[in-house]
């Protein structure tokens, strides 16, 4: 009766199907709780609300030559709302790890990298909804669209790559800590990085110590390239692409070496 | 509670193994009969058995919780690791079942090495870990489908397995209630549905019983014991309970203080320490020294709860007649008179000096033992 199970198959063949399970958890776990999913929403809304709305008036300034200033703001509140989803996702492995639920499914998955690889797919799962809502909101408030379908992919991808990104350096931050309190150490340094790239105007603008921050900062190469994709002149697209695989295979590793520090912390 | 296992006057002047057997312990027969009658050569201990070899668990700026242990746990037996809480019971289980690396030793679980081979371990092996990880917001049934696909059973499989085994562990009517509604007893028995999705050859329970109320405790032995006998699974189960290590382990494995200071079967261990103790309550209070003082001839008092006095006879079971006799002779009625066969604990104090149930008496309210700490870092 309880025969013996898989003497043919190899611990691989349970790869996917594990990490399907942990992104199924996932998002079953945050679309039945609207507390938990609302505020990761309300946020780069307020951010869109707050900067294309109040501070418009940059788009006046001598040396703005960007077609929209709510299109501008526009792609940094997208990557800024992708990058905090997977740090949302980080939260949530954190607490799956101080909870006991890491342990299950530590315990359960032969192949324990499947289970980052989880909730990186919830994370960018759940990004559907999230630029269904900025993009609805923003088009609302007056956005134009200067590509065409293509550019949008393109800056839709980026902003993908940022989720990733983001993603894995919250898991490794997250598999480190295996707590919740932990959190802030997974936010901080994405904002720092964020909001030290051409948030309000364009890098030309930049003034003082934010410029050479700015023109280092991984995130102004992604930026820049994704507005240029939104305005339909598609510039610096290959160096922004480089950069964020370049990122994601940096904090892949950072990743899988916190996870193997979960592994050998019991 | 008293977890000894006593027998009443009924089998007295009657050969010592008649004796035994009226004190309702199984018999050493049964025993050894199930430990061979797994009948398994030794060329298949590798299949699902585990081999433990001075295997150590050093915890930085920590204790070092496991130290030096070796064991070994036959194919479809179930092998009992009896200890005190912080003997190191949870370390051990952490480190055979892949979650903690051993400092030093080696262990194989079916075979594969638990330090190099993870991923083929956590294959074959099931737990039920002491503190159940349940998410409080998926239901029953959704707890058996993230199960099952972690361990990556064929989606025909999977509903099907999910069912049978909600079935079996009596949560049918619950499984699609959210878990964070469920009482202790019915967590404990979801978790072990959940560590027999995949039909493992080896399964771990760290503390199955801690906290369950005796009927649960009874259901759950009894569902080991079907695994272990028609499935031929493999059982390392973790225990602070005297009572469960004798009636449900074929063998069993007493740790203290990170080490094992007795293995075998609970016949074999108990009949190292050999002779049995009695225990008599006078009918007249007034009598308990006077009584005392007989029973004091015919070994050394042994503490005994309530009014009762107790003596680990030195002679053993023959002794019985002369302390009837004795009473019978200084006219002291007695309200009981029971003879109690050592026990673990007897064979507990004997390796370590203290007794393996604390003064606070575990065991008696159900309560939860604390959790493992776990510091962070
Ligand atoms: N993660 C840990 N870090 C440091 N010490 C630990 C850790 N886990 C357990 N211990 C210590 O190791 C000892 C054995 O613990 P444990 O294996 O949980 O015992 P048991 O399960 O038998 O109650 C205890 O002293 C406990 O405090
Ligand atoms: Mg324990």
């Amino acid at each position: 009766m309880n025969e013996v199970t898989g003497e043919g198959r190899r611990p691989g063949d349970s790869y996917l199907p594990a990490a399907l399970g942990v992104c199924w958890r996932y998002l079953h776990n945050l679309y039945t709780r609207p507390a938990q999913f609302i505020p990761s929403l309300l946020f780069p809304l307020f951010f869109l609300a707050a900067f294309a709305g109040g501070l418009s008036v940059v788009a006046d300034s001598p040396g703005f030559d960007y077609y929209d200033y709510t299109a501008f703001q526009f792609c940094f509140v997208l990557i800024q709302a992708s990058a905090l989803a997977g740090v949302f996702a980080g939260f949530s492995i954190a607490a799956d790890f101080e909870l006991g639920m890491g342990r299950r499914m530590m315990l359960a998955t032969p192949n324990r990298s499947a289970i980052v690889v989880g909730y990186a797919v919830g994370a960018a799962s759940r990004l559907g909804l999230t630029w269904v809502v900025v993009t609805g909101v923003a088009l609302l408030a007056g956005m134009s669209v200067g590509g065409g379908p293509v550019d949008l992919a393109g800056m839709y991808s980026l902003a993908l790559l940022g989720n990733v990104a983001a993603l894995l350096f919250s898991a490794g931050i997250a598999l480190r800590f295996r707590s919740l309190q932990a959190g802030p150490l997974m936010q901080m340094p994405i904002f720092i990085l964020l909001f030290l790239a051409p948030v309000y105007v364009p890098q030309a603008l930049l003034t003082g110590w934010i410029e050479p921050a700015a023109s280092v900062n991984p995130v102004t190469a992604i930026l820049n390239a994704a507005r240029s994709l939104l305005a339909g002149e598609p510039t610096g697209i290959l160096a922004a692409y480089a950069v964020a695989f370049g990122l994601i295979a940096l904090l892949a590793l950072w990743a899988m070496s916190g996870l193997r520090r979960a592994e050998v912390a019991g | 509670m008293d977890a000894r296992s006593s027998g009443t006057l009924g089998g007295l002047g009657g050969p010592p193994d008649q004796i035994y057997m009226i004190t309702g312990l199984r018999s050493s027969a049964a025993h050894s009969g199930s430990v061979d009658g797994a009948g398994r050569s030794d060329g298949r201990v590798a299949d699902n058995g585990i081999e433990v070899e001075d295997l150590v668990r050093q915890f930085k700026n920590g204790p070092r919780a496991v130290d030096g242990i070796s064991l070994e746990v036959k194919p479809g037996e179930i092998y009992g690791f009896l200890g005190p809480n912080g003997a190191g019971k949870s370390t051990t289980v952490h480190m055979l079942t892949t979650l903690l690396p051993p400092t030093a030793g080696v262990a194989r679980v079916a075979g594969f090495d638990v330090a190099t081979e993870g991923p083929l371990v956590r294959r074959v092996l099931g737990a039920a870990l002491q503190e159940a990880a349940l998410d409080p917001h998926l239901t029953g049934d959704e707890h058996m489908r993230l199960q099952t696909a972690l361990h990556g059973l064929d989606h025909d499989d999977r509903r099907t397995r999910g069912r049978e085994l909600i079935e079996r562990v009596g949560l049918s009517d619950a499984a699609d209630r959210k878990v964070g509604g469920y009482s202790g007893g019915m967590k404990r028995r979801l978790d072990l549905a959940l560590a027999l999705v995949h039909r493992p050859r080896v399964l771990f329970l760290d503390e199955p019983t801690t906290g369950l109320d005796p009927q649960s405790r009874s259901a759950l032995w009894e569902e080991v014991t079907r695994l272990s006998k028609e499935d031929g699974v493999t059982v390392f189960l973790t225990t602070q309970y005297l009572e469960e290590a004798d009636q449900l382990a074929e063998r069993v494995g007493i740790i203290d203080a990170g080490k094992i200071v007795a293995e075998g079967t609970p016949a074999a261990l108990k009949a190292e320490i050999g002779r049995p103790s009695v225990e008599v309550v006078p009918r007249d209070p007034a009598k308990a020294e006077q009584s005392a003082a007989i029973l004091g001839r015919f070994g050394r008092p042994v503490p005994a709860a309530g009014e009762a006095l107790g003596v680990r006879l030195s002679e053993g079971i023959d002794e019985l007649v002369g302390i009837v006799r004795a009473f019978d002779e200084a006219e002291i009625e007695l309200a009981s008179l029971v003879l109690n066969e050592p026990t673990l604990d007897d064979v507990f104090l004997a390796r370590t000096g203290h007794h393996l149930e604390g003064d606070e008496g575990a065991g008696d309210s159900g309560e939860m033992s604390l959790p493992d700490q776990a510091p962070a870092g």
